[in-house]
């Protein structure tokens, strides 16, 4: 029998004794990933970038950065709060799409009713996702990737497969969009406010408290009395709204929705953006302050691909890579756990 | 010593179920899904959806439309004896649309296509597979050594192989299939069927042997069953792990290569939808997500009743659009059906 | 064939082991011969699981020999330990439910078959040598049904079956170690497998481990007795009474219990009151009271349904019949969140998995429940949350004294401390259930926790106890609950029952 096996046998039958348990370090990679490696890949990416193209500084680079950035940032927040419960929710890409496409078509009739509408009818749709998950007990990645399929189908059906344009009320949206601060589209502050709240409402309230417990030893919080299920719907709902906060950035951008323009391919971006941001995809473990530069990382890399030479398309093999190196660098693995 | 909670931990990874409440749902358990939806309650599903249809729409029974259907049906079955293989294990597969991507474009490229180019002949295959073999083995190597959960590598896997077919395609004139023979082969009969079907079922019945008479099956599904006890009773888990997803990234090599022989060219989409065939179909068709129960004919009739069901919805004049919210509202149906009765206060569900 | 000396089918020479700064096992010797039947008698962490462990091959002795048919052995896990031929039977039976019966008998077999060399399995010979095994046991079961649709003694028959089926290279004669193998049996069943283990003795020895002493004095030749981690008794049957073994288990002659200020408040209103808790499979009929200022100890074995009952009253598992009333008054809907509202607080026996989150700070675990003046309505302070923790800290001299490292990485007397710090923080805690608390904990550490127990009771709070050992029970108790199979099997109040002894508490435990 190997060594590894071996490993694994004590590991199922041998009660460890206290004194082994290994003491954890303050300054482990993953900590220290955590706390400043998104800040600095993304620090890394500008100056490769900068180096190879000095006039994108100077010039509007980063504004077009924080412009493509903001729907992914606003889809990754949402990701990290369920990834921070320890699920995951691959419909949320879906729900901003479906949400922009309704806005789209609500804004001529609704005029300003038509975000708030839209915002709490995505909520409601992440609300059951959570409530399927907590209730049924079911696996979230399963039950999202069904959801994901219903929300597409909605997303076809709704637009007609065609483009929705906003005929009227257009500005409602756009200006936040076009409006800017420091340079950079209001889309993007939204984001960066949403970042803040939630950063908030993880560090400083009894329900942040819960769902990190959560997402760290459910078990543990279940025996302590946090009312775990309660949090899954609120983290799902939070993923739904913050997707359609998304939707609403996609409509602010291009003045239309449709189901395979702009905003069409979220889901691996927003994923990566999480995971860039230092969220742990095992859960209990992320940072909305960060996930902005993850974001900004990932917004960048079309733009830092074809600075360094290599073709537009190699953007999606990029962020697959950098989904895997990233997971790989990240996961805390403890001696004989199973990984499914 | 603590001594109880050896045995509660042990207990908490056998079935969750500690032998007293075993023997409490024994009795239930004779009445349980498994069992009256098995293989043959299946095929009367089929008959069933198949009367319906047909009722529908006349067309619908026509010896025509079932050859479209095992047409139709082909792509996704060869994919799913993969998906089986690692869901059997208790793990997940979400690469497939991008290994079948870069398989499919891998292969156009190396046959007479439009764009002219090198042409190796037959030789297109072996790289073709070569590719679905490679990214396979290196999502499993990646999954068993880093030891991080399989659904975050083969989320990876899937844009990397999409970014190999972005990559391949390029920029250039559409690689379209420039030989009848090649772009006709999946549709001609052979014995009054599809060539592509007879595919498919020779990949099934592989499946279906692979599972039943060797080793790495049995392997497979004593992993399923309850890792722990196969690590300690020495089989080889992390070989086996880094075989099924080989093979299943094969398989995806080869379902790509079909698929792009049907569309007629090359396109690094040519795998879209298909993981929302082929997961919904595993489930429904009685493989469990949480490993170790079905098998590959199961997953088989799945995929089966989910083309026809689509087929006779299209045939009955329900926009193709709805298809992936029908495939969708079938996943999230039969894994909450296939939950309800285990909920408890204290299950833990990612 | 000359009739040579046969060397035992187990010997045992000096195995000691130990877990970190545990010793488990010291220095046991142990000879069982050919066909011969030996039960394994012992407390609670008296180390028989251990010694399981080591001939299981799960665990290596740091020291001492282990021979097998006369053969030297150093296992290096359990497959080595199937192929020298022990097989074991657990309680919580190790087969794949999945799988035929033929191939889980077939699992520790090495195969060099030519079907086997290409990776293929050869059914036929599966089912051949499974059904071989079977009728060698003279067990009726087909092969090729699969594990999941047996009944909970044919799966104990199947895991025989493996048992015996040793690989043809080795020989000898197989060692069959049944753990605990009627805990879970029903009365007709328990007379089927005992009828099996005398059949077996033709061809195989055994060892038997059961908490019911009647049983072993009539299924076993030979009598074991451990207490903490060493041999105290190894006697013929025949020639052992059941005191001699209760006074073997027990350790110390009719030890008279010394307890000063016992607290009966039986007029007041029970801070706890169970009456007729049924839970199907795990207990049945439990009635009791605990009053402010008591601590009630459930005592039993591991299957005896107390730590099961525990979760019940927390809310963590439903029961099927049966009322609780916390404070005088009846609760319906039991859940963990409506327990603690009551004033319930639970110290689980798995503390790193249920009683806390380890990948938390000290003080983050501290303000999970009650975060008491760390938080204001929904919001939470860390810098109170430290301060708080830090209060703790300073009471309880929690070491290192850092309130804001991860829980996981301080030592389990001090993780302890700070999962009771957790409940103790909210001022109105009517009933403590403390499983285990003192398991796995250094003598400093358990008095600490001990001396909390104590001061949570005499401000007015009930606890219910599981202790680890029954003399924890008879040191710390003012009611003592045996419980046995699901059942209450004794009560014993303390006040009363001056001469409370270990070996009395044990007698209604087996």
């Amino acid at each position: 029998m190997s060594n590894a096996a071996r490993q694994a046998a004590k590991a199922v039958d041998v009660p460890r004794p206290a004194a082994r348990t290994p003491v954890a370090t303050k300054l482990t990679p993953s900590a220290i990933w955590q706390s400043f490696g998104p800040v600095i890949v993304f620090a890394v990416v500008l100056l490769m970038v900068s180096v190879r193209n000095p006039a994108f500084l100077g010039g509007t680079g980063l504004s077009i950065v924080a412009e493509s950035a903001a729907p992914i940032l606003l889809v990754a927040l949402g990701q990290a709060m369920v990834l921070n419960i320890g699920s995951i929710d691959l419909s949320n890409a879906s729900i901003s799409l479906l949400g922009a496409i309704l806005l789209a078509l609500a804004l001529p009739g609704l005029g300003i009713g038509a975000p708030i509408a839209v915002l709490m009818a995505v909520t409601i749709f992440g609300a059951i996702n959570g409530a399927i998950v907590a209730y049924a007990q079911v696996p979230s990645f399963a039950l999202t990737l069904g959801t994901l399929g219903i929300l597409d189908a909605a997303t076809l059906v709704t637009s007609g497969s065609e483009t929705i344009y906003v005929s009227q009320n257009q500005e409602i949206v756009t200006t936040l969009y076009q409006d800017r601060l420091l340079a950079l589209p209001l889309t993007f502050w939204i984001g960066v406010g949403v970042a803040v709240l939630y950063w908030a409402l993880l560090r400083f309230t009894r329900v942040g408290q819960g769902m990190t417990a959560m997402g760290k030893n459910e078990p543990g919080a279940i025996f302590s009395a946090i009312r775990t299920r309660w949090l899954k719907v609120l983290a799902f709902a939070i993923s739904g709204f913050t997707g359609g906060l998304a939707g609403v950035s996609i409509v602010a951008q291009a003045g239309s929705a449709s189901a395979s323009g702009l905003g069409s391919d979220l889901l691996l971006p927003g994923i990566a953006a999480a995971l860039v941001g230092g969220t742990a995809v095992s859960g209990g473990l992320t940072n909305p302050i960060n996930v902005i530069f993850g974001a900004l990382t990932v917004a960048f890399v079309p733009i830092a691909v074809q600075t360094i030479g290599i073709t537009a398309q190699a953007q999606s093999l990029v962020y697959g890579v950098f989904i895997i190196a990233v997971v790989v660098m990240t996961t805390h693995r403890s001696r004989g756990a199973i990984v499914k | 010593m603590a001594l109880s909670a050896d045995g509660s931990r042990l207990r908490a990874r056998n079935d969750n179920t500690s032998p007293r409440q075993a023997r409490a749902s024994a009795t239930a358990q004779s009445f349980s899904l498994r069992d009256w939806m098995g293989p043959a309650s299946w095929l009367l599903t089929i008959a069933v959806i198949v009367i319906v249809f047909s009722l529908l729409n006349p067309r619908f029974a026509s010896v025509e439309n079932l050859r479209n259907v095992l047409v139709q049906a082909s792509v996704p079955l060869i994919i799913v004896v993969g998906t089986t293989l690692v869901i059997l294990m208790g793990s997940i597969d979400l690469s497939v649309q991008g290994v079948m991507g870069a398989a499919g474009m891998a292969w156009i490229l190396l046959v007479p296509n439009a764009r002219g180019g090198t042409d190796l002949g037959a030789w297109a295959w072996p790289v073709a597979l070569g590719v679905g073999l490679g990214l396979g083995l290196a999502t499993g190597l990646i999954y068993t050594r880093f030891r991080v959960p399989s659904f975050v590598v083969t989320l990876g896997t899937w844009n990397v192989g999409l970014g190999i077919a972005t990559m391949l395609y390029g920029d250039d004139l559409l690689p379209s299939l420039t030989s009848e023979a090649l772009s006709q082969w999946p549709t001609r009969l052979t014995l009054g069927l599809p060539n592509g079907f007879w595919l498919s079922a020779a990949v099934v019945a592989a499946g279906v042997l692979l599972i039943g008479f060797t080793h790495l099956g049995r392997g497979i599904l004593a992993i399923g069953n309850n890792e722990p006890m196969a690590v300690v009773n020495g089989i080889p888990v992390a070989r086996i792990k880094v075989a099924a997803f080989g093979l299943a990234g094969l398989l995806y090599g080869l379902a790509g290569v079909l698929a792009t022989m049907e569309l007629g060219s090359g396109s690094p989409g040519v795998g879209a939808g298909q993981l929302f065939t082929v997961i919904p179909a595993a489930v429904i068709g009685g493989t469990a997500l949480s490993g170790g129960q079905g098998g590959v004919l199961h997953s088989a009739l799945g995929v089966l009743l989910l083309i026809v069901l689509n087929n006779g919805l299209v045939l009955a004049g329900v926009s193709p659009d709805y298809q992936s919210g029908v495939f969708g509202a079938t996943l999230l149906l039969a894994i909450v059906v296939v939950a309800w009765p285990h909920r408890d206060r204290l299950r833990i569900a990612k | 064939m000359t009739p040579t000396i046969e060397p035992p089918v187990l010997r045992l020479t000096d195995i000691t082991c130990s877990f970190g700064p545990v010793t488990a096992i010291r220095s046991v010797s142990l000879e069982i011969k050919r066909g011969e039947v030996v039960g394994l008698v012992g407390e609670n962490g008296a180390g028989k699981s251990s010694l399981l462990k080591i001939l299981s091959g799960i665990v290596t002795p740091d020291t001492g020999r282990m021979e097998i048919n006369g053969a030297v052995c150093n296992f290096r896990g359990p497959k080595d330990a199937f192929r020298a031929g022990v097989g074991v039977v657990h309680q919580e039976q190790a087969l794949f439910t999945n799988l035929t019966v033929a191939e889980n008998i077939d699992q520790h077999r090495s195969d060099g078959g030519m079907m086997s060399r290409l990776g293929l399995q050869s059914w036929s010979r599966v089912n051949r040598d499974a059904q071989a095994a079977l009728d060698k046991i003279g067990v009726k079961l087909n092969p090729r049904a699969r594990i999941r649709d047996l009944s909970f003694v044919d799966r104990q028959m199947v895991e025989i079956a493996r048992a015996v089926c040793i690989d043809p290279t080795v020989g000898g004669t197989p060692l069959i170690i049944l753990d605990e193998p009627t805990a879970v049996l029903e009365r007709e069943e328990t007379a089927v497998l005992e009828r099996e283990i005398r059949n077996l003795k033709a061809f195989a020895s055994i060892i038997f481990v059961s908490h019911r002493l009647d049983e072993i004095l009539r299924v076993c030749d030979r009598v074991v007795v451990m207490r903490s981690g060493q041999l105290i008794l190894n006697k013929a049957t025949a020639a052992v009474s059941k005191d001699e073994l209760f006074h073997a288990m027990a350790g110390r002659d009719a030890q008279v219990v010394h307890r000063s200020n016992k607290r009966i408040a039986t007029d007041a209103t029970p801070a706890l009151a169970v009456r007729d808790l049924c839970r199907k499979g795990h207990y049945r009929d439990v009635s009791f009271e605990a009053h402010p200022g008591q601590i009630v100890a459930l005592v039993g074995s591991n299957r005896a349904g107390c730590g099961s009952l525990m979760r019940g009253l927390f809310g963590a598992e439903a029961f099927d019949s049966g009322q609780i009333a916390v404070g005088g008054r009846n609760v319906s809907g039991w859940s963990i969140s409506r327990a603690v509202k009551a004033g319930l607080a639970y110290v689980p026996a798995e503390r790193k998995v249920e009683g806390m989150v380890g990948g938390f700070s000290a003080a983050r675990n501290i303000a999970l429940v009650h975060p008491g003046q760390a938080a204001v309505g929904p919001f939470l302070s860390p810098a109170r949350c430290d301060g708080m923790a830090q209060t703790w800290f300073d009471r309880l001299d929690v070491h290192p004294n850092a309130v804001s490292l991860a829980l996981g990485s301080f030592s389990g007397g001090n993780q302890q401390k700070v999962v009771m710090a957790k409940w103790l923080n909210s001022p109105a805690m009517k009933v403590f259930l403390l499983d285990h608390p003192l398991r796995g904990l250094d003598p400093g550490a358990a008095q600490t926790v001990n001396a909390q127990i104590r001061q949570s009771c005499a401000a007015g709070a009930a606890v219910v106890l599981i202790p680890d050992t029954i003399e924890e029970a008879l040191e710390m108790a003012d009611t003592i609950i045996v419980m046995r199979d699901g059942e209450i099997s004794a009560r014993h109040d303390m006040a009363e029952a001056a001469a409370l002894t270990v070996e009395t508490i044990l007698e209604a435990m087996v």
